[in-house]
């Protein structure tokens, strides 16, 4: 056992780290998502240094990985630091058309991404079918040389800065659920595409837009379908697993927790300094525990990442991840009395940071597979527990 | 980054699981519960000596097999799981590397290989009358006198005090309230003026008050530096909490499989309850919390191995593994419903010893008072 980073893999980290202190200014900082012309920059950036392909073959616009864990080092740095991570487009998209795509789509898109030419939605939830999601309704119909699509998505994250969508539909109505759904890519100007805004809570400047989306009628052609027709549900299940992972990278959480534990060292009300109150040190105690625990979680998934999808990892630090998020924050404003629920101005703290992270933290539980869902995902393929329907687990491809 | 054992770990691993299959059944652990004085079994501390294991982290040099502190988890992870009645922890951890770490060159060349053959066994003296675990608390006064160190007080939750041939008892020598003017000896549990009464505790283990009148003994039995003993067993006693930890762990694990277990076969509503989805929560809440709470100690302990400043991992490693015991032993036994709770049955074994260990070697408010230490008084805050 060895928990060290190699020689290699600290250079590597340094590389990064030198790449992020050069290039990562304020307009950038904040998001994970490439939603702005700075961050598209900044993300364009990294494609130039090969970082976006790392680990694909170069006929496809990839380039030599320097090592197994750059990828994780990589996103791990970036989240760290609150930059633009290597999220959907090369851990869920990317990885799933290298997988099963045909070798012109490959050859189409695979250089796109690594070249960040254009930014992408995944466009699976329904108003029925969230945590269901082979509920799905949209449907593709069949039109010899093109699918017609009709219904409607929702929850969609990044498809008003999006160029195309990876969009699961129904293929085949008449088919158990699981099995008529399809995966395309649809230009996100195709006819018959509208859309309209969905703010998750919040305030000003601190809000995530999703959105809903109109499909009446629009053609996608024969070319834009995904590896096998009705095989679509289990390319989007691999491919949640690494999206699990890639987004949830526990750097951030340590960042935001250490803020917290830093505002508190600081914070002094008219004399009284919270850190010297032995409730308050020891809250943050076992909170600190409880986030190290997380480190030692993704640990495990990164290690397992080497080998094969590692689902029950991601599904751990999902699970983890996103609970201990939301622990940290309600701890964060319970130590507080009331100043706990200012939402910035003079006397709150973090500047309302700790509100936000309190609301943002719920979103996370249920963003990407709710909790529950990764608990169930845990006892089923860790554990060998029977489905609720007392069916034997779905195959994964 | 490699997080599976090395070779020479599985085959410890291996070697372990298959010998407390064999040795350590549940009948056993009742009866050294229900008709031992001792709370060991002598057979089986001489088996683990011929499996050089009461060695494992003693140098070569003394005969032992100077493996790491990883190693020694390893090992005592498949105790746990059999939750096996032994002073090991005690003597081949926490005495074995007090005396290797601050012994005289005599002590460790007398001492050592007494323990590596399996002929000395040691209990450790330390709480008393507090609810509280810090240094601060001890009181047992030993004065000078012509000849030595009289010893005066009491000590409770001495395990295995009554087998034990040592005591590693820690005294108040210089000043009163503090962490230093504390001095480590190792008393002779024969002497004059000691003596024992078990105290019942519902995991049924073999803990004692004792009580120390007049007990003479000689400067030589000073183990490190007079009024420096928190710092000579500060080190030790962190070692021996990884391995109290995989103690703890390896039990967890054992109960989650039971719970797991019986979850898939037992039938109410006409299916298996494992299939709702409140017992598979429980189920996979339990398990995140092993794999963490293990992942944390194996961690704790690499950063031991490597000599570096980790007083705040294993403070870590214990507050939450403590918590994830308590858990795992106390929703495991729900899952079985009545029968959990039946004395017949064995997964009782461990509901006793769940609440027990979380409290046991420092409880939470102490191990987070030192986590607090880490992460708020010292600079820089390190967050892995």
């Amino acid at each position: 056992m060895d928990f060290d980073w190699s020689a290699e893999e600290e250079a590597f980290r340094q590389e990064v780290r030198e790449f992020i202190d050069k290039e990562l200014t304020d307009e950038v900082k904040g998001s994970i998502f490439i939603d702005t012309p700075a961050r598209v920059a900044f993300v364009t950036k990294m494609a130039d240094r090969g970082w976006l392909g790392m680990g694909f073959p170069e006929e496809y616009g990839g380039s030599p990985n320097p090592l197994p864990l750059a990828q994780f080092i990589l996103n791990a740095e970036l989240d760290r630091t609150g930059s633009p991570i290597i999220g959907k487009n090369v851990g869920t998209i990317a990885s799933t058309i290298f997988h099963v795509a045909s070798e012109e789509m490959k050859k189409d898109f695979l250089p796109k991404i690594f070249r960040n030419e254009g930014q992408w939605a995944i466009t699976y939830t329904e108003p029925n079918a969230g945590t269901d999601l082979g509920s799905m309704k949209c449907r593709a119909i069949d039109k010899g040389d093109h699918f017609e699509v009709t219904g409607m998505k929702h929850f969609i994250t990044s498809a008003h800065f999006c160029r195309w969508h990876w969009m699961a539909v129904r293929t085949d109505p008449d088919a158990p659920k699981h099995k008529g759904i399809s995966i395309l890519i649809v230009d996100h100007d195709s006819p018959g595409l509208s859309m309209s805004p969905m703010d998750t809570i919040g305030r000003e400047g601190t809000t995530h837009r999703t959105n809903q989306l109109f499909f009446d009628k629009m053609k996608v052609p024969k070319s834009r379908l995904v590896g096998k027709i009705n095989e679509g549900f289990y390319y989007m299940m691999q491919a949640l697993d690494y999206e699990r992972f890639a987004i949830l990278s526990f750097a951030s959480r340590v960042r935001r927790f250490t803020n917290i534990v830093d505002w508190y060292k600081n914070a002094n009300f008219n004399g009284e300094r919270p850190i010297e109150d032995n409730h308050t040190r020891r809250t943050l105690a076992r909170m600190a525990a409880r986030v190290e625990v997380g480190t030692m979680l993704e640990r495990m998934a990164i290690c397992k990442a080497q080998e094969e999808v590692p689902a029950v990892e991601a599904a751990m630090n999902k699970a983890w991840g996103a609970t201990i998020g939301d622990e940290f924050a309600q701890m964060g404003l319970d130590l507080m009395g009331p100043f706990g629920g200012l939402w910035g101005g003079q006397h709150s703290p973090l500047d309302g940071g700790l509100a936000d992270e309190y609301l943002m933290a719920g979103h996370a539980r249920v963003a990407a597979g709710g909790v529950d869902t990764s608990k169930s995902i845990i006892a089923r393929r860790l554990l060998g527990l029977p489905n609720a329907l007392g069916k034997p687990e779905l195959p994964t491809r | 980054m490699d997080l599976k054992l090395t070779e020479e770990q599985t085959q410890l691993q291996d070697i372990a699981s298959k010998f407390m299959d064999k040795n350590c059944s549940f009948a056993f652990v009742r009866n050294i519960e229900n008709n031992s004085e001792s709370g060991y079994c002598p057979d089986m501390w001489q088996q683990f000596a011929e499996l050089g294991w009461l060695g494992i982290i003693i140098p070569e040099e003394y005969d032992g097999m100077g493996m790491s502190t990883l190693d020694m988890i390893v090992l005592v992870r498949e105790m746990g799981r059999h939750i096996c009645p032994s002073p090991y922890l005690f003597t081949s951890v926490l005495a074995a590397d007090a005396i290797t770490r601050s012994g005289s060159k005599e002590q460790k060349a007398e001492l050592l290989p007494q323990i590596v053959a399996g002929k000395k066994i040691y209990a450790f003296a330390y709480q008393e009358y507090s609810r509280f675990f810090k240094p601060e608390h001890i009181k047992l006064q030993a004065r000078t006198d012509e000849e030595g160190y009289v010893l005066n007080g009491s000590k409770l939750f001495v395990e295995f005090a009554d087998a034990a041939d040592t005591l590693l008892v820690v005294a108040r020598t210089g000043e009163a309230d503090s962490q230093s003017g504390l001095t480590l000896f190792l008393v002779d549990r024969n002497s004059d003026g000691i003596e024992t009464r078990q105290m019942p505790t519902m995991s049924r283990d073999k803990t004692y008050q004792v009580d120390f009148t007049d007990v003479r003994i000689p400067e030589s039995a000073i183990l490190g530096s007079l009024d420096e003993g928190w710092s000579a067993l500060e080190p030790a006693l962190h070692k021996a909490v990884l391995g109290f930890c995989a103690f703890t762990n390896g039990a967890g694990f054992e109960m989650h499989e039971h719970a797991t277990q019986y979850a898939k076969t037992r039938v109410q509503f006409g299916r298996p309850i494992g299939q709702m989805q409140t017992i598979q929560g429980y189920l996979a809440q339990l398990i995140m919390e092993l794999y963490g709470a293990d992942m944390l100690t194996m961690f704790s302990a690499f950063q031991i191995d490597k000599g570096r400043h980790a007083r705040g991992y294993v403070a870590k490693a214990k507050a939450f593994s403590a918590e994830t015991v308590g858990h795992v032993m106390d929703v495991g036994s729900q899952i079985f419903g009545g029968i959990g709770y039946m004395e017949e049955q064995d997964t009782t074994l461990f509901l006793r010893r769940g609440k027990q260990y979380q409290l046991a070697l420092g409880g939470t408010e102490y191990w987070e008072d030192v986590i607090a230490e880490e992460i708020i008084d010292r600079e820089p805050v390190v967050l892995t």
